[in-house]
């Protein structure tokens, strides 16, 4: 029992509550939220360094013993996750102060912001199924509004899209909640796994839900067939909102497919791992397709989205300890480069006015340092190493042969490729070449924009030079996926 | 940290450096300071020389990820030691000729010097890393810096063409070698060539040893330019002469060479001889076809790009035939052995007579604004100095005593002769092919290098064709050059300078079961030896050939432009985006509905299966309660008021219908005995019809677009599909009741200790009050959200 661990979904709760009496105050709303998201750096590391020593934490809200109450557990891939998001959180705070603009800023963009990420920390945390729900709800709710505020016509239209699409797999969600329960009679996830553990034949009707689950985490997680609202809703919105979708949103789906996947249905994985697997390699290759396919910065890194999710679902599917850490390193090193991608195009769609790669060309003239940040950016996104993509991508590659997957892992190891060519598209086409002139509508304040994103690619590049020391974090993640007893122990043995 | 990891890392910490010298010291060439670092190490893998005799090596290590068995291991042996050599020699001389390329005035010296010492480094590191991972590193780096300076002139449409088609051919090359190296990694369980070469015998009887060989060699000839990955290398030649006659000629695209060297030692032992086959046979075939296209080149640098192309497949074939040295007795006399001696041999040689050429060609360029060979001639009595150092590199690369080219390609054709009498794998049948193309080869060859001479230097001179008066190019810029070609004619004369000093130690790592020593290079075989005659065939056949050249080049068209490798790259890509963005098309429509119907029918389809695949479909009765006439008539509500909702033709009255079943399923819970649930519900229901009948009253008149018949009877086909599915897992779910519910806790635990009357209610603020905390935070953020989307409308703005 720690309280610690409630405090990463408290600061932002908190700072959200705040934040609302302050609507007007811009400045003063810029400052709450810098200092609590980077006081919330600090309380997600010391969670990080408990667990690191001492094990996975557990905290039984209202002191109801589990599997009553509702249980938040840390264990280290919640502790790491969390972290990537209130650094992300913090980033992309900083980028919104000249970026977002001061209406949205009035309407309570920060303290959405804020709501989005006490959702998005919650899902990491919680150890309830029901709960996890519920920080759905908080993280789409959020996402929702941040999505439609400022009321462009094309935010109204993609909105109606995501939001329906979201109503209907939150509606699958707690149908889903509810068939489990009646068959394992508990929402506490520790007992989940105890009880289906238990048995010693998976009944069908477990397979089935564990389908289900499927479906309604790669709704949320933009796997194939499931991603199709993924595109269009992710264009809409302004950058920062983008970036804070691309990074953390899926990765909410994926995080929940991995915990539920190893918690509950490790059973029977001749069928739900490898439904798994071939969602994931096609996964990956629509993703490739798609991000070949556009001259629209946006989309293409969008699209590399999808891809990302598609090589850490595989990484998932092959389970092995290998490929299981391979995922959880790519997994982070993906929500890193996605922000700072995002932010980084966001930059030069300011400069530039398009989005239009055919529009735009000899950017580095001017701007070298956006240049170079977005080429360490790209080469990390395609894996090269020793930059952050690598060793999570050698993991899963590895893990996939290992198991003798190869088609799987063959077609991982040549979609690096395409994504490079999909990314160094826009360093070619945008960078180089003769520099145009842009009809300028406002001044952009260009360092203040590329401080955030030098800060998220600095922490990547050194979280791929530094892969043995995250390694040893990394590896404490995994043992709870390869061996749930831990995770049940934890919880219901303290 | 040992001095040689320094050595390796010193490059990257000089570029850091550069740009800081730039700035700082205008008035002085940025070259300059450069300079110092490739002399210094070269003077410093110097000293390495007598250390790797005898196949002895150093090695050093620094750990980077143990976790992962990835540590910076660093060996020096013969054979990266030549390539150390070359790469800081090479460097040296590059540097100082740049120097005078490059104008400090009008370039961005600061890029250019950056760029060439991270080349320079991850050369080093590729030569250099015993560890897998780590060159796999490096080997990348050299493919990005080698893109960097391709797109040094990143205003011309071509540099970034070549850039990119550099890029896309050799990453992919560096991927399938990581392909590589992990199957070796499955096989052995260590990242380290020198600890693979302690257990060759298991990988060689691996079932993965063919895939990793394929993948490694995939690697090796995109990086070494082999046919037909070649294609990269002409478009490379974008890049400043200086960066062509380092990267692209001496070094980097010998990489790929330097791999396939490293690791003979496991994959010259396979079985089946695919190895000597493929090495050996692509190795041919580039220099075959190398030679034959450079003829009709008029472009000089693109005759040296082609002649490159093809001397690397010489080599490479070298090292494929070698191979077959494995294959017979283990004896320290072993005909075969030649090949691998005549394969590091050519290498310097290439590098030496190669890079003079390059360094010529640039200073043709920089003082006459052209290259091209119908624009040229007559420079002999301009340009005396630059046409003796042509001369005697082209005479070199031709074969022609007595420059070093002529001792390593009679030792070439030594090596192809003797595949006559190999008996393995198929040669002794198809075996007569090496020599024959060998030798056709090398009489194209004398006909490009007599090209490169000729129609620059002699003939007429053209000035009105040239941009720039021309001139012989400032003494700088001719002291590399200059040394390059002394060498040229040293090892040619004195060729055992470096037999046992370089050539050996190198022989050795490429085939440690042998034993090299007493290598003794000679001029003259003797009359009997039928290297003579092939090199006096050379000749005379190539000087006919050269002399009637106009007459027979109409040979070139029988070869469609078509039909090449390169149309079809540059018909890839586009087609590639183009079908990309057509299959994208055809489903991401933009419409909801055809989003969600894919949706469905996934949902559909995957659950549809997985029940009836696992047989999970079960219905248990035990529990449930009887069905009386109450429950019928609400389900009959509930389905009219459904079936209205859908086809009602005003909004008014679909409202209307979705409040009678909300109000029919509040009846429900009446029947079921849960009256707080039917009030929460009959609330709800009131408020949310209420607000819909506010809200719609807003909404334009128009309801339902007319669809078709098709369109209504799939999307209710898909629907009734869906409804079936969820209930039939509601039922089975219901009826596969495997534990006891935790509910009674609640129910025990309601009075004491939570202290409250309610179990509903306790469990709401109470057992899961963090629920309910966080339910209301939603509810918040959706007030915010139609409060900020009433207020602020950005519709005229600039979105960004």
């Amino acid at each position: 029992m720690i309280n610690l661990i409630v405090l990463p979904i408290l600061i932002p709760l908190l700072t959200a509550v705040l934040l609302i009496f302050f609507a007007s105050k811009v400045k003063t709303q810029r400052w709450i939220s810098a200092i609590s998201a980077l006081l919330n750096i600090g309380v997600a590391f010391s969670v990080v360094r408990k667990v690191f020593v001492d094990g996975i934490q557990i905290l039984n809200v209202g002191s109801w013993v589990a599997p009553f109450g509702i249980t938040l557990v840390s264990d280290m891939l919640s502790a790491l996750l969390v972290l990537t998001t209130t650094i992300i959180g913090f980033a992309v705070i900083l980028y919104s102060f000249s970026s977002i603009g001061k209406e949205r800023e009035k309407y309570y963009y920060y303290a959405l912001v804020q709501f989005l990420l006490v959702g998005v920390i919650g899902a990491f945390t919680t150890g309830d199924i029901f709960n996890l729900f519920v920080f759905f709800e908080v993280m789409l709710m959020a996402s929702y509004v941040l999505l439609v505020i400022g009321g462009t016509k094309i935010q109204l239209r993609e909105s109606l899209k995501y939001l329906t699409v979201n109503v209907i797999s939150s509606a699958l969600f707690v149908i889903s909640v509810a068939y489990l329960y009646s068959v394992v009679g508990t929402l506490n996830m520790a007992q989940i796994s105890e009880r289906i553990g238990s048995l010693e034949e998976m009944p069908g009707i477990l397979t089935v839900i564990a389908v289900l689950f499927l479906i309604v985490f790669g709704m949320k997680g933009a796997i194939f067939p499931l991603y199709f609202w993924l595109p269009g809703s992710y264009f809409a919105p302004p950058i920062p909102v983008m970036a804070l979708f691309g990074a953390l949103l899926t990765k909410v789906g994926v995080y929940s497919i991995i915990r539920t996947f190893t918690l509950f249905f490790f059973q029977d994985k001749d069928y739900t791992y490898e439904l798994l697997m071939i969602l994931a390699i096609i996964t990956v290759v629509v993703g490739v397709i798609g991000s070949i396919a556009y001259w629209n910065i946006k989309k293409i890194i969008i699209y590399n989205i999808i891809t990302a999710i598609g090589v850490i679902l595989y990484g998932v599917s092959v389970a092995t300890t290998t490929s299981f850490t391979g995922s959880i390193l790519y997994l982070i090193h993906d929500m890193l480069i996605k922000a700072a991608l995002f932010l980084l195009i966001g930059v030069m769609i300011k400069i530039t006015g398009t989005s239009n790669l055919r529009q735009f060309s000899g950017l580095i003239k001017h701007y070298p340092g956006l240049a170079w940040t977005f080429f360490i950016a790209a080469i990390s996104l395609a894996g090269i190493p020793p930059f952050s993509g690598f060793v999570g991508k050698l993991l899963v590659i590895q893990g996939g042969f290992t198991a003798e997957e190869y088609i799987g892992a063959t077609i991982i190891l040549l979609s690096s490729l395409l994504v490079l060519y999909s990314v160094m598209k826009i360093f070619i086409h945008g960078f180089w070449g003769v520099p145009k002139e842009y009809a300028k509508k406002e001044s952009i304040s260009y360092r203040a924009l590329l401080f955030p994103i030098v800060l998220i690619i600095t922490i990547s590049v050194l979280y791929g030079i530094g892969s043995d020391y995250v390694y040893s974090y990394v590896s404490q993640a995994v043992q709870t996926l390869v061996n749930p007893e831990l995770y049940i122990e934890a919880v219901l043995k303290e | 940290m040992s001095l040689l990891h320094i050595a390796i890392l010193s490059p990257f910490i000089f570029a850091i450096f550069i740009p800081f010298f730039y700035k700082g010291f205008k008035s002085i060439h940025t070259g300059w300071f450069t300079l110092i670092l490739p002399i210094v190490l070269f003077l410093y893998f110097l000293q390495f020389l007598p250390k790797v005799g005898g196949g002895s090596s150093v090695i050093e290590t620094i750990s980077w990820i143990p976790s992962l068995n990835i540590d910076f291991t660093v060996k020096v042996d013969g054979l990266s030691l030549l390539f150390a050599l070359l790469i800081t020699g090479i460097g040296s001389l590059v540097t100082l000729y740049s120097i005078y390329y490059l104008s400090k005035e009008k370039e961005q010296l600061n890029t250019f010097y950056v760029y060439l010492l991270l080349f320079m480094g991850a050369m080093l590191g590729v030569v250099l890393s015993d560890n897998l991972i780590v060159l796999y590193t490096f080997w990348e780096f050299t493919s990005f810096s080698s893109f960097f300076l391709i797109g040094y002139w990143f205003d011309r449409e071509k540099s970034r063409y070549g850039a990119q088609k550099s890029m896309l051919i050799t990453v992919f090359g560096g991927l399938s070698l990581l392909g590589g190296i992990i199957l070796l990694y499955i096989m052995t369980g260590t990242f380290r060539i020198s600890e693979m070469l302690a257990n060759v015998d298991a990988i060689v009887n691996h079932a993965l040893f063919i895939p990793a060989m394929i993948f490694i060699l995939l690697g090796a000839f995109t990086k070494s330019a082999q046919f037909p990955f070649h294609i990269w290398l002409p478009d490379a030649m974008e890049a400043p002469t200086p960066v062509s006659a380092y990267l692209h000629s001496a070094t980097m695209v010998k990489a790929g060479i330097y791999l396939v060297a490293r690791v003979s030692p496991i994959f010259a032992l396979d079985q089946s001889g695919l190895w000597i086959w493929l090495v050996g046979g692509i190795g041919i075939i580039t220099l075959f076809w190398g030679s034959f296209n450079a003829i009709k080149q008029t472009d000089l640098k693109a005759i040296l790009a082609f002649s490159t192309i093809s001397q690397l497949g010489l080599i490479m074939s070298l090292l494929g035939v070698g191979a077959a040295a494995l294959h017979y007795d283990y004896l320290d006399d072993n005909i075969f052995m030649v090949a691998i001696i005549a394969a590091v041999f050519h290498l310097i040689n290439h590098a030496t007579f190669k890079g003079s050429l390059f360094m010529v060609v640039g200073i043709i360029d920089h003082e006459t604004g052209t290259r091209d060979i119908r624009r040229l001639g007559g420079l002999m009595q301009i340009m005396p100095i630059t046409f003796t150092i042509a001369f005697i590199g082209a005479f070199s690369m031709a074969g022609i005593p007595p420059f070093n080219g002529f001792l390593s390609k009679e030792m070439f054709f030594t090596g192809m002769v003797r595949v006559l009498q190999m008996d393995i794998f198929h040669l002794e049948t198809l075996g007569f092919l090496f020599p024959l193309i060998a030798w056709v080869a090398s009489v194209f060859t004398f006909v490009y290098s007599m090209i490169v001479v000729w129609k620059t230097f002699a003939g007429k001179y053209q000035p009105d064709k040239l941009s720039k008066k021309a001139h012989e190019a400032p003494l700088g810029m001719l002291i590399s050059p200059v040394i390059l070609v002394s060498l040229v004619i040293i090892f040619g004369l004195f060729p055992n300078l470096l037999s046992d000093t370089i050539i050996a130690p190198a022989a050795q790592s490429i085939m440690p079961q042998f034993i090299f020593d007493d290598i003794h290079i000679s001029h003259w075989h003797g009359w009997k030896s039928p290297e003579l005659y092939m090199t006096i065939g050379v000749i005379v056949i190539g000087a006919l050939l050269y002399l009637t050249a106009a007459k027979w080049k109409r040979v070139y068209r029988l070869f469609p432009e078509k039909l090449t490798f390169n149309k079809l790259y540059d018909a890839l890509l586009p087609s590639l985006e183009t079908g990309s963005n057509l299959f994208i098309r055809s489903h991401m429509t933009g419409f909801l509905r055809s989003y969600l119907a894919y949706i469905f029918i996934f949902f559909i389809g995957i659950l549809g299966y997985t029940i009836w695949s696992k047989d999970a479909f079960t219905i248990n009765r035990a529990n449930t309660a009887e069905i009386g006439i109450y429950e019928i008539v609400l389900a009959l509500l509930i389905v009219i008021g459904c079936v209205t909702i859908i086809f009602a033709k005003s909004r008014l009255t679909s409202i209307i219908a979705l409040g009678a079943v909300g109000y029919t399923v509040s009846l429900f819970f009446v029947i079921f005995r849960a009256p707080d649930l039917a009030l929460t519900q009959l609330v709800i229901e009131t408020i949310s019809v209420a607000l819909f009948l506010l809200a719609f009253y807003h909404l334009p008149k128009k309801f339902r677009h007319e669809e078709s018949r098709r369109f209504k009877l799939n999307n209710a086909l898909i629907s009734i599909a869906v409804g079936v599915i969820v209930a039939l897992i509601a039922i089975s779910s219901y009826s596969t009741k495997l534990f006891d519910s935790i509910s009674k806790y609640y129910v025990e635990h309601t009075y004491d200790p939570a202290g409250g009357e309610n179990m509903v209610n306790v469990i709401l603020v109470d057992f899961r009050g963090f629920d309910t905390l966080f339910e209301i935070s939603v509810l918040s953020i959706a007030g915010l959200g139609i409060y900020g989307l009433i207020k602020l409308r950005m519709t005229r703005r600039k979105e960004g």
